[in-house]
């Protein structure tokens, strides 16, 4: 059988592990361990290999859901997670010092991927850092030639991420009917 | 000089890019602990970034328009009076002393006459990047500790806000949004009357009105008659004194030659107690704009639009803040591929055209619509959509992802 992947990466401490947990139907595996670096002022553990979740739909297919890890360190799995990926969320932390930044590193990172599939963006953390706005990375968007969905995401709330995976999915194809 | 207020010293930053703002809104989250960035409208103090092309304009403007202390951030020494000068790189305990100034100020009513400074005068660019690289590296180490206190802000408290989107499926709604008595809006021959004028409605005024609060940059409040509707263009809200299904009964409600007129705009008082006490019938403009348009409309499409001629979006709407109209997140995928009339995007995707009118209708109010002059939008108007291998995949994930929402 096939595998099937949706891929959830971001900066460290931008919901990944959280948006993942909010649409798996199994607990999600963790590979958190104590933060030892600058992600420490962060948080008190972080991903250091992935995370991964579950979807399992009617007729006994699985979508498995891989969070990379954020530190930049670790970028040589990202190539071995995207294969056979779906599509990538990318979800930044509007109270990072840069957030385009953050964007461009992992849209250019990505690229490829993105170009063969397609790419949503979650916004999170904008209830306590409403700057830059939605329309900002709109902004920036459109100097780099794309225009993904992009969605102010609460990664605890399943609704915000179930659009945010539903919008990736019309992207692919606006005909799908549910 | 010690400010012993016991509340946050209330700061508006003012040209300051997007990465400057935000390191400024952590350093006095951070080292400068007890002061915090608010929008203009609700600030005690104003900074301003003396550096910035737009410095001189801005500080003539705030000088001339407001009694608030002004601190002044700056390379050069300054020499203008009634402002608090710090000087680049930005130390804590320079900041920190201008603070406590205006504090002081704040505190006896009264304007400052002096500089704050202890540093060299030949400070460079160099040294002024040097300081910001010092200071990002403690804020992260604050971090966590901003963040609480953010949490505790009045902004979280406007649940309306930022509650998550209602996803209407096609069972709900002719409930929610209504229709039309008369007309069936799915009927071809009836297009050409399924036509409706925002301006003859409560959405007209109110879009109306947040022109002009924008404008102005003033806090506005729009008398109608009904409900109270308060304008703060500064962080993009508007109150309303009613609940959704008051404000979805006014939205339909045609505005006469009698009712329209006596609509008046008048400056608000951002500080009334009603306000106050009222965060959570604060709304994000966009949102509020969205649905209110979404009830206007009925099902309709607006009369500025060419049904005939293709429409573009412009880029998606923030889905998980709007109320979700059937369809709506297929709509706009399809747009972004290319521009369509709105018949044939019912059409392509084989829905009721009421779908496509409301949708078209609500991202319309936002701006997010345009209509295309080209005449190569019309003649390469593709009338299938590709279709995806994995189609029967995705579809079948959706149906998970929308069966499973909270």
């Amino acid at each position: 059988m096939s595998q099937y992947k949706i891929i959830f990466t971001g900066p460290v401490g931008a919901g990944k592990t959280t948006a993942i947990e909010s649409i798996s139907d199994i607990p999600p595996i963790k590979t958190d361990a104590s933060a030892s670096d600058m992600t420490k002022t962060k948080k008190a553990s972080t991903t250091v290999a992935m995370d991964y979740g579950i979807m399992n739909l009617a007729g006994g297919e699985k979508i498995h859901l891989y969070g990379t890890p954020g530190q930049e360190r670790f970028d040589f799995m990202w190539d071995i997670l995207i294969t056979g990926g779906i599509g990538l969320i990318l979800l930044l932390d509007n109270t990072r010092a840069d957030p385009f930044q953050d964007m461009k590193f992992f849209l250019d990172s990505f690229q490829k991927f993105i170009a063969e599939t397609n790419v949503a963006i979650g916004v999170t953390q904008m209830d306590l850092s409403n700057k830059p706005t939605i329309n900002d990375y709109h902004i920036q968007l459109q100097g780099m030639g794309i225009k993904p969905p992009v969605f102010s995401v609460d990664a605890r709330v399943k609704n915000d991420v179930s659009l945010l995976v539903q919008s990736l999915l019309y992207s692919l194809d606006p005909g799908i009917e549910a | 000089m010690k400010d012993e207020r016991k509340s946050p010293l209330k700061i508006a930053l003012h040209g300051m890019d997007g990465r400057n703002y935000k390191m400024m809104v952590m350093y006095l989250q951070g080292p400068c602990k007890g002061a915090a960035v608010v929008e203009d409208l609700n600030a005690e103090v104003d900074m301003i970034d003396a550096d910035s092309v737009q410095a001189k304009k801005l500080l003539e403007q705030k000088l001339a328009e407001s009694a608030r202390p002004i601190i002044a951030l700056s390379l050069q020494e300054l020499t203008f009076e009634n402002i608090l000068y710090v000087k680049k790189p930005v130390k804590t305990d320079d900041l920190l002393f201008a603070l406590s100034e205006a504090g002081t100020m704040l505190s006896a009513k009264k304007k400052p006459s002096h500089q704050v400074s202890s540093y060299p005068e030949n400070a460079t660019t160099r040294q002024s990047q040097e300081s910001i690289d010092q200071t990002e590296s403690r804020l992260s180490s604050e971090k966590n500790q901003v963040k609480k206190q953010a949490a505790n802000t009045n902004e979280q408290k406007k649940t309306s806000k930022h509650q998550t989107a209602m996803q209407l499926d096609e069972g709900k709604f002719n409930a929610y949004i209504g229709s039309v008595p008369g007309l069936d809006v799915n009927d071809p021959k009836q297009f050409p009357d399924a036509v409706y004028n925002p301006k003859d409605y409560f959405q007209g005024y109110v879009q109306s009105a947040l022109m002009v609060a924008e404008t102005k940059k003033q806090v506005m409040h729009l008398n109608s008659g009904w409900k109270p509707l308060i304008i703060f263009p500064h962080n993009h809200d508007i109150w309303l004194d009613a609940d959704d299904k008051q404000l979805r009964a006014f939205a339909g409600v045609a505005m006469n030659k009698i009712s329209g007129p006596g609509m008046t705009l008048t400056p608000a008082d951002p500080s009334a107690t009603s306000i106050q006490g009222g965060l959570e019938k604060f709304h994000d403009k966009d949102a509020f704009v969205w649905k209110l348009a979404v009830w206007t409309s009925k099902g309709r499409y607006p009369s500025a639009l060419d049904i005939h001629r293709p429409v573009f979006l412009r880029h998606w709407p923030n889905f998980t803040r709007l109320v979700i109209t059937p369809h709506a997140l297929r709509i706009s995928a399809l747009l972004m591929e290319s521009p369509r009339t709105l018949p044939e995007i019912a059409q392509v995707l084989n829905i009721k055209p009421q779908y496509v009118f409301v949708f078209i209708s609500a991202a319309y109010a936002l701006g997010l619509i345009g209509q295309t002059k080209r005449e190569a939008d019309e003649i390469f108007q593709p009338s299938v959509i590709k279709k995806s291998e994995q189609q029967s995949l995705l579809s079948r994930i959706i149906g998970k992802l929308r069966a499973n929402k909270s």
